[in-house]
């Protein structure tokens, strides 16, 4: 089924963006980005073309659905890769290959604070954490939010914006969905991608090496 | 001398015999996070139009919209601080300035330059078997969206903001005493659209060495993943139909070289050196190295329009 995402009312270059993640964390074989303008039109089918899928446009002035399909071949690896990174795109950007030669950290998040003692002083030092993070570079592949951790990826959580930019960056984030919806905080989560314990027993074993916070 | 009817980079009236004033004003909303850098491009790029028309800049004036109630003051003077340092690194004086209370932040300046009325440089002033001088390399409308996308790197953003908070002065002075024809400095309509805008209604076209066209590098990358700002395409919608794109350059070449520029480069259209002197594009290409302008490059030639003014990509 071909899988959609609704980048209407989004200038450039969200569209692309939001197109990037999709193909980044889950490689669908078909991918439909609906847009409302050309610029977008023409951005998310380069960026389709750069990843190896094949492009079809359907619309009008004002309204595009741009559909990326991989071909047979990349196709076939992209189901038999399912569940692991989608390293299969040969000709994605080479910080992408390095990544992939590179080391990768996994970091798993069961709290919303460091430590024990003073909790005031406990959120300040996650909120540092998360902030450093971004000093790992390429090797930081995967964050997995557990428990009360989950409260760190909703509207107005202190590092919001610290989490947007390492997921712009390129790392995946995962969140566990019954851990929202035990806090009633399922729509409130403004960052990163629901997930199930399967996917993160999964992730634990293709990590190099799994932090625990 | 120049006024609205011959849009050019920036008015110039005359004073007297021997002074023309040159008049411009340029502001825009951020395009780095940094706001002491954001502050260094806005100005480099407001005093890129007086050295565009062979200018000195002498005065300048601050232009600000700040939302007082939401962002830090602190922010405003960095920006403000950056810009001043354009001003005095250009010999000019800040002498002023006026602030808006504005829900988006905007900053630039109003500059005034000097030039003898003779020097001015316009843009139209062509003349076919001239070359041209391209001095910044091209891409950081590409680059700044790929910024604000989250996906360019420090030392990628590092290099962009280098680039754009250069002033062009060591360039305009390098062409003291060279046969410069016309001259303009590349900003948001692109090298192309620039280059359209100097051949209308003359009777030359252009005709462009791609290959030499000076480009950073990962606006090619960011290019071909489609993170291109929607003013590229208006550029293309504009000055499409007036170019020509010769067989064998890649199509994401196109997007390249429309893409809107902040604080670009000079292009200048100079005669070819002759055998007595070394007045002409090689001498400059040569002095602008020395001088440490060191994306220059020679990347076309003027050549007599055919049926209609072009701009061709070989």
């Amino acid at each position: 089924m071909t899988q959609k995402i609704d980048a209407k009312n989004q200038s450039c270059p969200a569209p692309v963006l939001m197109t990037k993640q999709v193909v980044e964390s889950e490689s669908p074989a078909s991918l439909a980005v609906m847009v409302d303008n050309d610029a977008a039109r023409q951005n998310v089918t380069k960026y389709f073309e750069s990843q190896g899928y094949d492009v079809t446009v359907n619309g009008t002035d004002g309204l595009f659905e741009v559909t990326g399909t991989l071909g047979t071949e990349a196709n076939t690896q992209a189901n038999a890769d399912q569940g692991a990174r989608p390293e299969v795109k040969a000709e994605a950007n080479s910080a992408d290959n390095n990544a992939a030669a590179q080391k990768k950290i996994m970091i798993m998040v069961a709290t919303d604070r460091i430590g024990f003692g003073d909790d005031t002083l406990g959120q300040k030092l996650m909120a540092s954490y998360i902030k450093t993070l971004k000093e790992i570079d390429g090797e930081l592949w995967r964050i997995v939010f557990v428990n009360n951790g989950v409260k760190l990826t909703i509207g107005d959580s202190p590092v919001i914006d610290d989490l947007k930019e390492l997921e712009a960056s390129g790392v995946d984030l995962l969140v566990c969905g019954a851990c929202l919806t035990h806090f009633n905080l399922m729509d409130k989560k403004d960052v990163g991608q629901v997930t199930n314990m399967l996917d993160i027993v999964t992730s634990m074993q293709l990590a190099d090496s799994v932090v625990n916070i | 001398m120049i006024g609205l009817s011959r849009a050019d980079d920036a008015g110039v009236y005359r004073v007297s015999e021997s002074l023309a004033l040159i008049q411009t004003v340029d502001f825009f909303t951020p395009i780095v996070d940094d706001p002491h850098s954001f502050g260094r491009i806005a100005a480099a790029n407001a005093l890129s139009d007086v050295y565009a028309m062979g200018g000195v800049p002498k005065t300048a004036m601050n232009l600000v919209g700040f939302p007082a109630g939401e962002m830090d003051i602190s922010v405003l003077r960095s920006i403000i601080k950056g810009g001043a340092e354009k001003v005095a690194e250009a010999g000019a004086v800040l002498i002023g300035g006026h602030s808006v209370e504005d829900p988006e932040l905007k900053y630039g300046l109003s500059v005034t330059g000097f030039a003898h009325p003779d020097r001015v440089l316009a843009k139209k002033t062509l003349k076919p078997g001239t070359k041209l001088i391209l001095t910044k390399p091209l891409g950081t409308g590409i680059i700044n969206t790929a910024i604000k996308g989250g996906v360019a790197p420090a030392e990628v953003i590092e290099n962009a903001t280098r680039i754009m908070e250069e002033l062009n002065r060591t360039a305009a002075e390098s062409m003291e005493g060279m046969a410069v024809r016309a001259c303009t400095d590349i900003t948001g309509f692109g090298l192309l659209g620039h280059a359209a805008e100097m051949v209308e209604g003359t009777d030359c076209s252009i005709r462009f060495n791609t290959s030499a066209i000076p480009i950073i590098p990962e606006a090619v990358e960011y290019a071909k993943m489609g993170l291109i700002p929607a003013g590229t395409y208006k550029n293309q919608d504009f000055r499409g139909s007036m170019t020509s794109m010769g067989h064998g350059i890649e199509p994401f070449m196109a997007d390249i070289l429309f893409d809107p520029q902040t604080s670009g480069g000079l292009l200048i259209c100079i005669d070819s050196d002759d055998q007595s002197s070394k007045n002409g594009a090689e001498g400059l290409l040569e002095v602008l190295h020395k001088n440490g302008v060191e994306h220059s490059a020679i990347i076309g030639d003027v050549v007599e329009k055919e049926s209609s003014n072009k701009v061709y990509l070989i």
